[in-house]
Order: structure tokens, then sequence, then C-alpha cells
């Protein structure tokens, strides 16, 4: 077979917005409105924001999923490609801009949330969804039988491909359902149906905002990864400690909100201590943006040097 | 097996594996040279099958000190020359390894040994309203660590995804016999700083044996519709592609069969109707009766507005299936057509779809080879098929300095070598089209730190993994 020569130098993205594709390259400082102002004239939308003005590159290193997440997978899932810089100051490029591939060992979902440690995103790759014009919020109120009870309800039937967000959120004392939805105005009816229906068959409020933005809930504190039939246990575990806690029902997440201290990661990590066993042996883990990075085991190290040789040399 | 040295190899893989079976019997051997490629032969010095997971990590203890290649199969329909021993050494057949250990609904995950079939799994996931999406048309015989090892894809990927998406955790075997457990139900690092599942997936058996995984459900969806819509033109056809892919039904599945495959499937005996010398789009919406009955009409005039005027669909299981026939029946006719085929795997921007159709026309007619496509048009995944006999000279060159050709214009308009198949011995010389001096560097050194001496499936992914006993 003809083989080709090596390359000198590294395909790197240029930013660009493919409104077939769905797909957009900008800078990882860029904000949601940077993303809106490209993506909004042609009908697309990236649904994966957690704060409106802090930029892309902090939301990623702060968590793995945002609420629409429910829908859509994690930032991993969303994100195909970057401009990396190296620690060297080269500038690599990781991933691709289309969706599908297997071409080659999967660097960017291994570095995408590796905060600093093995250089620096400067450009993103993001897989864009269609704008489809209307955004609900449907709030339910109830007893937490009853939330357990519609949270059940709304993932386990074919409605669950179709809601943006499930969000149990504990907030001062008290709990609700949070969904989100996002369809063609005409379909809105259908949906509001739906709702009412789950409502009344669990015993719950329904509060619907229509024609409203997606819920930007901020950075939080500490991001718990566990299974999806733990996430609301350990948020009303957690409430009592803490601000506010949203659990992103179908992926398994905690987002933990804390007030402000001097002594906050003290606080993130007697919070987290009494569960990271059970997270262990689920395959789960916990990252917050305040502390740094677990230390890596003996075996992890040797691996991690032969990776970090790669990654330093020029 | 006779020379003292594969006796010898006879011998150690005996002691290895007591409960397991050791093959070493050309006869036995035979039906393990090649994958799903078909025209390429490495036949193994031996194969082994291990009982179960403990006698696999038996094997991977002893594994270094044999001297030779080591190289994981699952059902062995891998269409990229992924396992096959194309450095002779020992094929291990994870057939034995086939539990469904765990399924569990709340938590939207179950736990499956590697040798589990795709489609084994989703007839025990059914009755309990949920389903594991990819859905590569091997599903019949597939295993999903062959899935795991390749990201696998299929039809449905355009709204689902692919394997990589639905992966929460790996339990992986490294040569020196160690075990870890990569993630799991929870889908996170567990106790490891880094996410290491994410370089075991679509590794293509370079870095570990697989033992089982823990894999994401989602809920069956309620009520399927499919569309079959015929186009005189590309153009047209592209029109159509490219409403669908935003429109706001979100299908599941666009798939095409350009006018040559529709010839193919016309002449033969599942001909079911099509136009000469049309393009057929199949599109599949799926999701609560509500709402996806409400978005029926909607689809439909999408695909004539885009310029047919033949459109079909239907939501009854009988009438589904004959709109589909055309798309399944095609993988069947290719291989009656032609004594070797190749099927191509890469993935374009939908913007060049057009462009690099003709190139793959223009270059096999120029080369007398005839081409099929037949693919995931959502995804701009293409699946050109060179249809050739690899018996008559110059064949295979014919079509590998064609499949050139398509990669070098594929990374020129922006996209990648491999959709779903992965690379495996059939793609590994265009990796430099791909990765510059940098991150060449970083992908190579993924293999070294998990396998340095490639013992693990050599010569696969990268060309230049090569291993030295």
């Amino acid at each position: 077979m003809n083989v080709f020569p090596p390359m000198l130098n590294e395909r790197l993205f240029v930013p660009f917005l493919d409104e077939v594709d769905g797909t957009l390259c900008l800078p990882a400082n860029a904000t949601a409105a940077d993303i809106h102002s490209q993506a909004r004239a042609h009908r697309l939308r990236f649904p994966l924001i957690l704060d409106a003005y802090l930029d892309l590159r902090s939301q990623i290193t702060a968590t793995t999923h945002a609420p629409a997440s429910c829908r859509f997978g994690p930032y991993c899932d969303n994100i195909l490609g970057m401009n990396w810089r190296l620690p060297s100051g080269r500038i690599a490029r990781i991933g691709e801009r289309v969706v599908k591939t297997t071409t080659g060992y999967d660097w960017l979902r291994f570095l995408l949330h590796s905060g600093s440690r093995y250089g620096e995103p400067l450009d993103y790759v993001l897989r864009l969804r269609p704008d489809c014009g209307f955004t609900a919020i449907a709030r339910f109120d109830g007893d937490t039988k009853a939330l357990h009870s519609c949270v059940s309800n709304l993932l386990h039937s074919g409605w669950m491909h179709w809601w943006d967000a499930v969000d149990f959120v504990t907030e001062g004392g008290a709990s609700f359902v949070r969904v989100m939805i996002h369809c063609v105005p005409e379909e809105a009816s259908i949906f509001e149906q739906q709702l009412e229906h789950l409502a009344a068959s669990t015993c719950t409020q329904l509060t619907l905002q229509n024609n409203t933005s997606p819920p930007l809930d901020g950075l939080p504190d500490l991001v718990i990864k566990t299974t999806p039939d733990r996430v609301i246990n350990l948020a009303s575990e957690l409430a009592d400690f803490t601000l506010r806690c949203v659990a992103l029902c179908y992926s398994g997440v905690v987002h933990v909100y804390m007030n402000d201290s001097y002594d906050l990661t003290e606080r993130i990590q007697a919070l987290v201590q009494p569960y990271t066993a059970e997270l262990h042996t689920l395959g789960g883990d916990w990252h917050s943006r305040w502390l740094p990075a677990t230390p890596p085991t003996i075996t992890e190290s040797a691996w991690l040097n032969t990776l970090e040789e790669a990654i330093h040399e020029h | 097996m006779t020379s003292p040295v594969k006796s010898s190899l006879e011998h150690q893989l005996k002691a290895l594996l007591p409960r397991g079976r050791v093959l070493t019997s050309a006869a036995q051997l035979a039906g393990y040279g090649a994958d799903g490629l078909g025209y390429k032969n490495h036949l193994p010095d031996a194969v082994v099958i291990p009982a179960d997971a403990e006698e696999l990590a038996g094997f991977m203890r002893g594994a270094k000190s044999l001297g030779v290649p080591v190289v994981m199969r699952g059902a062995g329909t891998s269409l990229s020359g992924g396992p096959v021993a194309a450095q002779g050494g020992v094929i291990v057949h994870t057939s034995a390894l086939k539990k469904i250990r765990d399924i569990n609904t709340e938590g939207f995950w179950c736990e499956v040994e590697c040798g589990v079939g795709l489609n084994d799994l989703d007839a025990a996931l059914k009755p309990h309203g949920v389903f594991y999406p990819p859905d590569p048309s091997s599903g019949p015989v597939c295993t999903l660590g062959g899935n795991v090892a390749s990201n696998a894809g299929g039809a449905h990927c355009f709204r689902y995804g692919v394997t990589s998406n639905y992966v929460l955790g790996v339990e992986a075997i490294l040569l020196d016999g160690s075990v870890h457990r990569f993630g799991g139900p929870a889908g996170g690092r567990g106790p490891w700083r880094e996410d290491w599942k994410r370089f075991m997936i679509g590794s293509e058996g370079t870095l570990a044996a697989f033992t089982r995984f823990w894999l994401r459900l989602l809920p069956l969806p309620e009520k399927v519709w499919t569309f079959r819509a015929t186009y005189p033109d590309m153009k047209t056809t592209e029109a159509a592609i490219h409403a669908l892919v935003a429109h706001s039904s979100y299908p599941a599945a666009i798939e095409m069969l350009d006018p040559r495959g529709v010839a193919m499937v016309e002449s033969s005996q599942m001909a079911c109707g099509l136009p000469e010398g049309s393009f057929m789009l199949l599109v599949e919406i799926d999701g609560p009766e509500a709402l996806v009955n409400a978005r029926v009409q909607s689809v439909a005039e999408l695909l004539r507005q885009a310029g047919s005027n033949d459109v079909m669909f239907s939501d009854e299981e009988a009438l589904r299936q004959k709109l589909w026939k055309a798309r399944k029946a095609s993988g069947g006719l290719l291989g009656q057509l032609s004594p070797s085929y190749v099927v191509q795997d890469a993935v374009i921007p939908k913007r060049a779809l057009a462009e690099v159709l003709q190139l793959v026309y223009d270059e096999a007619d120029a080369a007398n080879i005839r081409a099929v496509n037949v693919f995931h048009a959502g995804d701009g995944n293409l699946h050109p098929n060179f249809l050739f006999d690899s018996r008559v000279p110059g064949e295979l060159e014919k079509v590998e300095l064609i499949s050139k050709r398509l990669m070098q214009r594929v990374i020129d308009v922006g996209g990648t070598l491999s959709g779903e198949h992965g690379i495996g011995n059939d793609k590994s010389a265009y990796m430099p089209l791909v990765f510059g001096p940098d991150s060449m560097r970083l992908q190579l050194s993924v293999p070294a730190a998990f396998n340095p001496a490639h013992q693990m499936n050599p010569l696969k992914v990268f060309d230049n993994r090569r291993f030295v006993a």
C-alpha cells in the first residue's frame, strides 16, 4: 500500500460556522453571547450553557455536564475538536469537525476536562442543535414521594428523549422538579398536555413558564457523578449543608452550590468525604473547581509519565 | 503446528488455559485468518478460547512470556482488518464471555461481558422497556467487545450517537495481567485522576483485553415512523438531507442508497420498485406517539419539497420493513456480486457529499471497478463499496489506489478516515494524513503507556506499531 509521508504541520482548526453540519469553531474564551450571535442567524443553538457571561472554557473546567445533557449528553459529546496549546507552546489539533470519528485514540475526551494539567484549549469546535424557537420551563412542586414519582415518570417513558432537562432542585429547604422543553411553537400544546397529565398522575403541582430562556444555574462549586437512581437522595442529603443543589437526573450528576466563605475548600472536602468510597465503587467521581485534582495512584503515575513525556516534548 | 517453536507455544498455551480451548490445527485456524474485510488473510499461530474472565486474566499474566503477538477477537465482523493476526501470534477469541450480568432500569445501565452479542443484549433489554442504541448492521452476530474496540455506530446514530456515547465503564486486563476498572455504572473516572476509559473505547485491541462493560441505556421509543423517498439527482437528494438534519423532528436515521445501489437491488430478487437511476433516502423518526404522529406530515412534506414525487411512509411494522428492504438487502447483495469487496468508511462535512461521491464515481469508473454507495447520510458517514476480485492481478492495487485518493480528498474537505469501522490495518497507512507531528506524538504515546512493545494487536491503527519480541 502507498504510504503517505509524515505531515510537517498540524491541521489546525480555523474559526468557522458550518450551518449544514451545525458545527461552530470559536475561541475557548467565547461566551454564550458570542455563540448565540453566530448560531442564531442559522436557527441553531448550543444548549449546554451554564452561565451567560463566563467563557466556555470556565464552564467546561467546572463540570462535565449541563442540564441539557439530559437530552444531548455531556460536553464531551458536544465538543468535537479543539486547538490545544501544549506546555511547549506548540499547538496541536485534537479531534475533528465532524460528529462521528473513530480515527485514533480519543485524546479529545481525555483532555477536555483535564484543566490546565496538559496545556490549554485555544479553540473549540461545538456541535450545535436546531433552534426550534420555543422554550418552556415546567416546575413541579409536591412532597418528596411525589417528586420522586414525578422524576421516575419523566425518565421512564418515551418522552424522556424529548426533555431538554429534568432536574431535581433543592434550595432554601424546599425541593422541586424542573423540566425544560424546547420545540417548535406548534408542538407546545402537546408537551403541555403531557406535563399536565404527569402532574395529575403524580399528585404534583405544575407551574409552566412559556417562551422563556433556558435556566442558567452558574458554575457549581462541587460536581458529583453517580448513577441516575441515586441523585435525588444525594441532592436531598447535601441540601442541609449547601446553598443549592441541582441534580441532573438522567445524567446522574449533582451540581452543588455553596456559600462563599474563607473555609470553602475545607467545607467541600468535608461534604464529599463520606461519599467517596461509594462513588469509587460505582465508577463515579467528584470534582471541584476550587480544589486540585486527586493525586494519581502509583499505577496511574506510570501511564501519566509516558503521556507527559509526549505532551512536554518540543 | 509442527515446528518445535510452535509446539512449545501450544504447550505454553495449554498450561495457561487449563479449562479453555487451544486451537492449533490448520483447519481450526482457517476461520480466524480474516475479518469482514475478507480478502486479507493472516493466519494466526494459535487461537485460544478462555472459559471466563478469570482464565483470560491468567492468560494475560503469562502472555508476555509467550513472546508472540496477542490479538483479541469477538465475532470477527470488523470491516477494517482489526481482529486478525497481521504479525502472527495468538488470537484470543472471547466467545465464552457472554453473560449479561446486570440490567438496572432505575439507574439506566447494564453490565455485560465482552462476548455478549449485540442483538442478544437488545432482546434481553426489551422486556425492561429500555434499549442500547448503537446498531451496527452486524448486530445479529457482532459482540459488544468488538463494538467497544471499534467504537461502532449504525443506522440510528444520527440522533442517538455511537458506542463511545454509551460506555460508562470498561474492565480491562493489561499484558502484565493487572485488571483495571475504568469507570463503572456511574460513568465517571472512579478512583483514578484521569478518565482512562476514553482511551480504551475505540482502541481496537491495541491497549488491553476487555472483559466487561457498563453501558448506558435509554427508554424504548413508543412509536416509529419510516419514510422512503427517491430523488432524480444528487442535488435534490442533498437538499433533502440538509433540510432533514435541521428539522425539529430530529430524525433517528437518515440513510442513502445511490443509483448504483438502487440498480443492484432492482436487478436482484430483492427488487422493491425503486425508480431506475434514482437516489433513495430512508428516514426514521421516533418518539412518544402524540409527538411523533404530529410530525409525520411535516417530514413527508419536507421530502416532497426537496424534489421527490415518490414519498412513502408508514408506522406499521410490516410496511416499515418493506421500506427498509432495499437498504438492508444491499449489504448481502454486495457479497453476492463479486468475490471481494471493500467497504470504506469516511466521514465528511455534509456540504461536500456531492463532490466526494463524484470523486468515487470518477475514480472507480476510470479503474473499471464497480462502486456502490450505501451510507449514513445524516452523519456524512460515507460507505463506498468497491467490488473487485482479489484473485485478478492488479485489482486490489486499483482499489487501494482509489481508496488512497478518496481518503486524501476526505481529509482535504475537512473529514476523517473512519466514522465507525476503525482503522485496523486497512487504513493505518493513511494516518499521516490526519495527524501532524504533535498530535501524532500524542497518539503514539497512548500505546506506549499501556502496551509499549506493541504485543497487543501489532500493525493496527498505526502501521509502525510492530511487535519486537
